[in-house]
């Protein structure tokens, strides 16, 4: 069997079937849920809500 | 790593008289820390490949409208020049600056310092040495003629190699995370780690080590050549994004909820839409109307994350006065949005019978590219390395000279060839009008497009400049700056040394 078509088949089974499987684990690793406490992950007891970074110019630095 | 951990991490390597509140915040300079040389490694790599990329823009730009220009050079054709500026800062700058980016989000988010460097300098080492060897071929005269996928085929498997390191240094990372539960950023840059080996490798087989044959290699080709953008840097730059625009306000993403369905329809849709390069094309029909059909869907996640950002904005547009970072990656978040919109007018036959064929499509791959791509990666730069050298950025001049200088330049690029593109197309389809005429209308716009790469090349030298500045006072002796960005990094000398 010539390996362009290894690939295709491959693909056709293999990336579906690993799209699946990030669902699947998303789900029931509570990922698809929470979404109040995902949405505040980029933040931590250093960097809290509320308190901007990064304001470097102008006058208004801090 | 917990707070104690990174605390007595730190108070073992710097004995000091360090409050309750240095050791809260030792915690992510550890993780910015340990992140410095693998990322500034691709950082500077980067740049320097930014740089010989916007040379060659200005060559093949100059050329388009002055022919005699360097004539007398066989490796300076318009085809070589131009083919190296798309792969110099494709994968020269482009790539790596989001491999660089990537690296340090997964830590920022996964809470971990960095962990198997080796990983990661060894990737580093092989992309460099095969986008050089790729460079070096298409200037030798080995381009494989196959858009996007130029570099010769000795090159790309030592460039494969890299990918797929990043690529498992980011599953160990993500095996090794603090934090279990995933911000939409760590979906974006998984999938794109991911994906690209994959896309990769299966365009580089089918079109360089064992081509198929026929019209085929055209719709390999483009799904590829698409797909770079919607499968490696659209992921990069929107996790970017979504992380740096509620990080810098101080306020979290607007819906959640959204994202989460803008990255599975961005999934689901964008690799479907490589087709639509070849309407008109000898392709079955059903498969570029397949094709535009989920070009239009894409109207689903570009819109979401459209709504998202913008409602995050809205009450802190103010910000952008003071933060580089905001400037660039709001600039950038708008430009995905114009670049999405556009993208899906141009995939309508009835607009590509027009546009197609013109300098409406450079127009358009310059506003995907660069204003949307390109500016996401210099804000996140601007907000990722005084956290990682533990340094300010020396010149505020400098960082709007580079904000200013590439703004315009971007901005007079596509507004000027997506117009003066269309004036083409229209004339192209006029049977009445010579060719050569339509060429000699082109000229005027073309000139104009010197000028704008002009700006940009001066944004850039600002940029490089501020850079270089920035690594020599990391190897200087701190001086603890009256006025002070960094959140963590403060507390690496606290005598003010």
């Amino acid at each position: 069997m010539p390996v362009i078509t290894l690939i295709l088949l491959g693909s056709i089974v293999l990336l579906p079937a690993a799209a699946l499987l990030s669902l699947r684990w998303a789900s029931r690793s509570g990922q698809l849920g929470r979404f109040d406490r995902a949405a505040l992950l980029p933040f931590d007891e250093e960097e809290p809500v509320g308190r901007a970074t990064d304001q470097i110019l102008g006058d208004n630095r801090r | 790593m917990s707070s104690t951990t990174a605390s007595k991490t730190l108070q073992a390597i710097l004995p000091g008289d360090f409050s309750n509140e240095d050791f809260r915040r030792a915690k992510l300079a550890e993780i910015d820390a340990s992140c410095r040389t693998p990322v500034l490694f691709f950082f500077v790599s980067g740049l320097l490949w930014l740089l010989a990329g916007t040379l060659f823009a200005l060559v093949a730009s100059i050329k388009l409208h002055t022919p005699g220009f360097l004539a007398g050079w066989e490796s300076l054709t318009f085809g070589i020049v131009r083919t190296v500026h798309l792969n110099t800062v494709v994968y020269g700058f482009c790539s790596q600056a989001a491999v660089g980016v990537a690296i340090w989000l997964m830590c920022r988010l996964c809470r971990v310092p960095l962990v198997a460097p080796g990983i990661v300098t060894v990737a580093n080492l092989f992309y460099n040495v095969g986008v050089t060897v790729g460079i070096g071929g298409i200037l030798a005269g080995d381009s494989t003629g196959i858009e996007w996928l130029e570099m010769p085929r000795y090159a790309t498997p030592i460039l494969f190699v890299s990918y797929a390191l990043i690529a498992v240094w980011t599953i160990i990372t993500f095996r090794l995370r603090a934090e279990r539960h995933l911000y939409v950023s760590q979906w974006y840059l998984l999938a794109a780690v991911l994906w690209f080996p994959w896309l990769y490798g299966t365009a580089q087989v089918m079109l360089i080590v064992e081509p198929v044959r026929g019209v085929v290699q055209a719709a390999v080709n483009w799904w590829f050549a698409h797909n770079v953008l919607g499968l490696w840097f659209t992921p990069i730059g929107l996790a970017a994004i979504y992380y740096f625009i509620p990080k810098v306000i101080g306020r979290p993403i607007h819906s959640y909820y959204l994202s989460v369905l803008g990255f599975w329809s961005l999934a689901l849709f964008y690799n479907w839409n490589g087709m639509h390069h070849l309407v008109g094309g000898p392709l079955p029909a059903w498969m570029i109307t397949v094709s535009i059909v989920a070009s239009v869907m894409m109207l689903i996640p570009v819109l979401t994350v459209a709504i998202n950002h913008h409602s995050t904005m809205i009450g802190h547009f103010g910000k952008l006065r003071h933060s580089p970072t905001l400037r660039f990656i709001v600039f950038g978040a708008v430009s995905y949005t114009l670049a999405s919109l556009q993208g899906v007018l141009s995939a309508l036959r009835s607009f590509s019978e027009v546009a197609h064929f013109t300098h409406h499509t450079v127009a358009h791959a310059h506003l995907g590219m660069y204003a949307f791509f390109a500016m996401v990666m210099f804000g996140s730069m601007y907000y990722i390395l005084p956290r990682i050298t533990g340094r300010e950025w020396p010149s505020n001049a400098l960082i709007s000279v580079h904000f200013w200088g590439v703004a315009i330049g971007i901005v007079l690029y596509v507004v000027v060839l997506s117009a003066a593109g269309l004036q083409q197309g229209r004339m192209m389809n006029d049977p009445t009008v010579k060719f050569l005429d339509v060429v000699k209308f082109t000229i005027p716009y073309l000139q104009i497009r010197t000028v704008s790469g002009l700006l940009l090349a001066l944004g850039h030298a600002a940029f490089v400049v501020n850079f270089g500045w920035l690594l020599v006072r990391m190897f200087a002796p701190y001086r603890k700056p009256v006025v002070s960005i960094l959140a963590g990094a403060e507390i690496a000398s606290p005598s003010g040394k």
